[in-house]
């Protein structure tokens, strides 16, 4: 036990000290972060006006298509703004938000679509609708645009063209303008689970949730990799040998795994108290809110998941260590355990929409990917108490397997050096008594 | 009392038998020497008298008890295969490596000191270890097996890469130790420094005990029939007299060793009539001729 101290404390002390461990800190949340909410708040934050032509049959009609266009822009900006904060801004002080510039046509002639056609490709103007009577009769109508493959454009304009032509149905049967407007007022639908909870903003939570995970799924990556590096370090500088005429290999491993673990936690430690630190601060835009997203379940999940993930990981990464020679054989040896953990990464968007499906639900209890999926549908509230109870039983009767196999597999593998071992040779080292 | 004793100790990796029913004791306060050629189980043999690997049938018992872990506190190994942690700090190494043998940090850096001192390595405590030459790694790795005062000290290839000042500097450390009445396991293919400092070998080929007993006695069972020449002239004729039973040529110099029934003073006249000889002496086999032609005999 005693060895096993001295080891962990030697590689805790030797890594906290590098600059890799201060870059890390602060670049994981930094990347993940930013490549998550960056694009949201590019979003909000104004983007880019288009320019559109409308051609219609009349100018009516092409106005009351143009309102539509705008209004729903306008929508779109006010939800992506409540998204990020809730705080109640009075309008004029938003940042100043998309809006389609509209020039409105009433030229239906073959030339003058071929002349607009020519601007969009010249970039003159970003796109133009062709709304001819002809065509919304038929109710096709096309939309010359270069971003052929921008579905949320394609997708506001059909909203806004249908729109119009519905008002105007609605208009020409005699409706009066405040009924036409009740019919169109949009119904908000909140998530309810069934014990009444709400479960705050979806889209925030979702990111929220994803933001973590893939902090976790780094954090257990990162330092279980770390685990497998050191072992592979000691046994090509023979450290390894003059470890062994004190140390037994079990301490060996323990210590190692100890101590790169304590390294994680730390950094986990470091991230939760500087989140704690902005929640607390004025700093965060509605504490009240943040609080609803992140509860204390999350908040204490991270570091008991990051261990569950971390022990079983580098358990299999330090057998992996001490069965190779060299870092280019643990290259390809350490797909075999990198791909397993990399699953749920994969799976994550799926469990995200689906957290209470089969699939999701398996995810979560099969010890390869639950500690991470586990994690997920907790951050989703999706996980019932029983099934949290069956994921951690059976991840730690699997980190237990995991740790008597690889020990083994170290004890025998950092006696080797030379030829790859193969499959059965490994075989033959775990059954050595 | 033995310091370490070897019963009928056999260890087999797979169906190749690494050592084979090796028996020696090393006795306490003396210098022994394991010596064989590569792949003899010299290293197995070290791995199981500490206790990393253990031997699948035979007894080991060291400081006179079964192997237990306690009594590696009073053990130092230097391994042939040999390294240290790169980027870490000198002093700081050699406290890590003393604590794992049994010291407390204090202590550890106090003797660690000293030692360096002693070594005249101290300009280098702050240093890394990867700033070092390999001279002075060695002689970190030399205070690593040191520092905890052990009274078993198994050295694996002790000398090699080390340049002749430091080889004699770590030379009187060891027989300064051994006058202390500390035991010394040397494990090496440098006949030259068995043959100074060991009092009794034990030769291994292909695992089994091919050669063992005092040193002394050895050579004198084999006895002066060992002749050194230096002369000016021809002398081939040499390896085909009948006088001569083995020849050896250095280059300066030639050994030969003389043919059963053989009289020196016959060979001294018949070098003499061919060539101008400036020295001829009579001499026990060098322990490496020993070794050659043990090892030779067995594997022909």
């Amino acid at each position: 036990m005693r060895n096993l101290w001295i080891i962990a404390r030697r590689e805790y002390l030797e890594r906290i000290r590098t600059k890799a461990f201060i870059i890390t800190t602060i670049l994981i949340p930094a990347l993940m972060g930013g490549s998550l909410f960056v694009p949201m708040l590019l979003l909000s934050g104004g983007g880019s006006s288009k320019h559109l032509v409308l051609v219609a049959s009349d100018r009516h009609m092409a106005e009351v298509i143009s309102q539509q266009l705008n209004r729903l822009k306008e929508e779109e900006n006010e939800q992506n703004a409540a998204l990020l904060s809730q705080r109640e801004v009075p309008k004029r002080e938003m940042p100043r938000a998309a809006r389609f510039q509209i020039d409105i046509d009433t030229d239906t002639s073959a030339e003058q679509r071929q002349a607009l056609a020519e601007k969009v490709k010249n970039k003159k103007i970003d796109g133009a609708i062709w709304a001819t009577a002809d065509a919304l009769t038929a109710r096709k109508v096309a939309y010359i645009t270069r971003d052929t493959s921008s579905l949320s454009d394609q997708m506001e304009v059909a909203s806004a063209v249908s729109h119009a032509v519905q008002l105007e149905l609605l208009r020409s049967k005699g409706l009066s303008e405040a009924d036409i407007q009740a019919s169109q007022k949009r119904v908000e639908v909140t998530a309810e689970n069934p014990t009444g909870a709400k479960n705050g903003n979806p889209v925030l939570n979702l990111l929220a949730m994803i933001f973590l995970v893939i902090v976790l799924f780094m954090s257990v990556l990162l330092y279980g990799v770390q685990v497998m590096q050191a072992v592979l370090e000691e046994k090509s500088s023979r450290v390894m040998e003059v470890m062994l005429s004190t140390a037994q290999p079990k301490e060996l491993m323990a210590g190692k795994i100890v101590g790169v673990g304590a390294v994680g936690l730390t950094q986990v430690a470091i991230w939760i108290a500087a989140g704690a630190a902005f929640s607390f601060s004025s700093l965060a835009a509605n504490s009240a809110q943040l609080k609803d997203l992140i509860s204390w379940k999350v908040v204490l999940g991270f570091p008991l998941f990051y261990l569950l993930g971390y022990v079983f990981y580098s358990a299999l990464y330090a057998a992996i260590g001490a069965m190779c020679n060299s870092q280019q054989e643990a290259q390809q040896v350490q797909q075999l355990v990198t791909i397993p953990l990399m699953i749920p990464a994969f799976l994550i968007s799926y469990v995200a929409q689906n957290p209470g499906a089969p699939l999701s639900v398996a995810a979560s209890m099969i010890p390869l990917t639950s500690p991470l999926i586990m994690y997920a549908r907790i951050a989703l509230n999706s996980a019932a108490p029983w099934e949290i109870a069956i994921s951690l039983v059976l991840q730690l009767v699997a980190i237990y397997v995991v740790i008597l196999l690889s020990a083994k597999i170290y004890r025998v593998g950092i006696l080797m050096y030379g030829k790859k071992p193969t499959l059965p040779e490994i075989m033959k080292w775990i059954k050595y008594a | 009392m033995n310091t370490i004793e070897l019963n009928k100790v056999r260890k087999t990796y797979d169906h190749f038998v690494a050592v084979d029913d090796l028996t020696f004791n090393i006795e306490a306060g003396s210098v022994f020497g394991l010596l064989g050629p590569n792949g003899a189980g010299k290293t197995s043999s070290i791995r199981m008298m500490i206790g990393i690997t253990a031997p699948d049938s035979g007894e080991i018992r060291l400081f006179g008890k079964p192997f237990e872990r306690k009594s590696l506190e009073k053990v130092g190994y230097l391994p042939e295969e040999r390294g240290l942690y790169k980027k870490m700090k000198v002093i700081d190494q050699l406290i890590f490596l003393g604590q794992l043998h049994g010291l407390d940090a204090g202590p550890a850096r106090q003797k660690a000191a000293a030692w360096c001192e002693r070594l005249e390595i101290s300009d280098w405590l702050q240093k890394k270890v990867e700033e070092l030459s390999k001279g002075m790694q060695q002689k970190i790795q030399f205070i690593a097996t040191l520092m905890h005062d052990p009274d078993f000290i198994v050295m694996d290839e002790p000398f090699s890469g080390l340049d002749p000042v430091n080889v004699v500097l770590l030379k009187d450390v060891l027989l300064e130790l051994k006058a202390k009445g500390k035991t010394i396991l040397f494990s090496t293919h440098q006949m030259d420094t068995v043959e100074k400092l060991c009092d009794s070998i034990c030769l291994i080929d292909h695992g089994k005990s091919v050669l063992q007993g005092d040193l002394k006695q050895i050579k004198a069972r084999y006895g002066k029939n060992n002749v050194q020449i230096e002369y000016e002239g021809d002398g081939n004729f040499l390896q085909q007299s009948k006088l001569v039973g083995a020849y050896n040529n250095y280059g300066n110099y030639v050994e030969v060793r003389l043919a059963a029934g053989a009289d020196s003073q016959e060979l001294l006249r018949a070098v003499a009539e061919r060539s101008r000889v400036s020295k001829f002496e009579l001499m026990e086999p060098s322990l490496e001729e020993i070794f050659i032609e043990t090892v030779g005999k067995t594997n022909a």
